[in-house]
């Protein structure tokens, strides 16, 4: 029953509409911008019911029909596609759609924040331009992406975005510290600083000597490869063999050096490593 | 640009055709509450700079449809809590913008019938955004009160970006645009 009631109501609808809709008409923008005003016109005669759907706005105003209905900037400030129906007796309608204003802003995401040095393809972006009413824009547009430190310049690429995104890859410098990336877009500027860390420590080097309460050990000043100091709190792992079994003993590096005090009585064999990378062995001597 | 019936051979052909859709409208088992019935298809050949994995693919899909879902249940109810989940940012705004004035103005939309063609056309290097275009079919009616003052079936390019939430991709963009 509900469903014979939807069908004749349906129908009512769709044959009084095709009779009347073509008392009205409805001139719609040809190209609208977010935040702009524009203006619809109609035809006909008599008052009507104006109605814009679109995008975060459902207006219902009332209208004279013939005259140019005004859009405010504020109704048309979602990019996006709008609706514009009159109702007079019946309703005609017309779409339109309405894109993005010129960039405003730039939003910018940069991974990682942390990174070591001289790893290939590691440090990426992607820049999203949007206008001042956060839609995305979509027409091209030329973003430049640059690393600098210290003032200096390390890379510098422009791209153009497509589908309104850009992007970019690139390898971490050699040099520990701040780096600042930033991507431009015309005036519009958007910052980001990225950590640069030594990477694995290189050359990784220790000594040792005899205390009463035991064997110290400790590592020469540990730099990654490219010679940046090793953050502080990287963990170096010393491990003592002798007769008495092994052992081992982890420290952070403060300031540099890593140390460590070893209760081994008899000789011992001391080995380091931190991480993957394996150092120097010594061997000490036991208690006289 | 005008969408309705213009001349004389316009209102002969399209009143049948409206009449054999409103027919169909009719058979359908409940068209008066929103409508769940809704297909999405992902294609993700064109993803990159990063590879969609499987699970992602499938929580695209998962999510992107709950989204519209939710955004239909929410335009024809006038109720702003289906948007929480799956919106978020930007989209969430102007969704809950259009149901403020839907609720100030007594209109209210239906999207019926949907049917979701999504591509992925960038997906960030680190998988923080995903930007996707949605060739989105459906009949949309337009209510002033009880009153239906415009149905009509639609098909609406969309340009999507989602991005990873705790746990479900969200919406934060979604801008209709007259192609791709």
């Amino acid at each position: 029953m509900s469903g014979l009631l939807r069908f004749f109501g349906a129908m009512g609808f769709a044959a009084a509409c095709a009779v009347a809709c073509a008392a009205q008409d409805l001139r719609v923008p040809q190209s609208a911008v977010a935040g702009e005003i524009a203006t619809i016109s109609t035809t006909g005669s008599g008052n009507a019911t104006f109605y814009l759907i679109g995008p975060g706005v459902s207006r219902k105003t009332d209208v004279t029909l013939g005259q140019e209905v005004p859009l405010a900037a504020q109704d048309l400030r979602n990019a996006g596609e709008y609706l514009a129906i009159v109702c007079s007796g019946t309703c005609s309608s017309a779409n339109f759609y309405v894109s993005a204003a010129k960039p405003s802003s730039i939003t910018f995401l940069v991974h990682p924040s942390r990174v070591p040095v001289g790893q290939e393809n590691v440090v990426s972006g992607v820049a999203f331009p949007f206008d001042q009413h956060h839609n995305l824009v979509l027409t091209t547009q030329n973003v430049s992406f640059q690393l600098t430190a210290k003032d200096a310049s390390l890379w510098s690429h422009p791209v153009q975005t497509q589908n309104g995104v850009a992007w970019f890859r690139t390898s971490s410098g050699k040099s520990a510290g701040p780096v600042q990336v930033v991507s431009a877009l015309g005036d519009l500027t958007s910052r980001r600083v990225l950590q640069q860390v030594a990477s694995d420590p290189c050359n990784l080097r220790i000594t040792g000597q005899r205390t009463k309460a035991g064997i110290l050990v400790q590592t020469d000043p540990v730099h990654d490869c490219a010679g940046n100091v090793v953050s502080d709190g990287t963990i170096v792992t010393f491990t003592a063999t002798g007769a008495q079994g092994t052992g081992t003993v982890d420290a952070p590096i403060k300031q540099g050096i890593a140390r460590a005090q070893i209760d081994a009585p008899g000789a011992a064999a001391i080995s380091v490593a931190s991480g993957v990378v394996m150092g120097n062995e010594i061997h000490v001597g036991a208690q006289p | 640009m005008t969408r309705t019936f213009k001349s004389a051979a316009h209102i002969l052909f399209a009143a049948p055709v409206a009449a054999l859709m409103i027919l169909l409208f009719a058979a359908a088992p409940d068209s008066t509450a929103a409508d769940t019935n809704v297909q999405v298809q992902l294609n993700t050949q064109k993803a990159g700079p990063r590879e969609i994995e499987p699970l992602t693919a499938r929580g695209i899909l998962r999510d992107y449809r709950f989204a519209w879902t939710s955004m239909a249940q929410a335009l024809e109810s006038n109720t702003l809590d289906p948007f929480e989940g799956p919106f978020s940012g930007d989209a969430r705004q102007w969704l809950r913008q259009t149901v403020l004035g839907q609720q100030q103005s007594g209109l209210s939309r239906r999207y019926l019938d949907q049917t979701h063609q999504l591509e992925v056309v960038f997906y960030a290097p680190e998988g923080d955004v995903m930007e996707l275009h949605d060739t989105a079919q459906y009949q949309l009616q337009i209510r002033d009160g009880d009153k239906t003052i415009h149905d009509e079936h639609v098909v609406v390019h969309y340009v999507v970006l989602m991005t990873p939430a705790a746990d479900r991709w969200v919406i934060r963009q979604l801008q209709a645009v007259p192609q791709f």
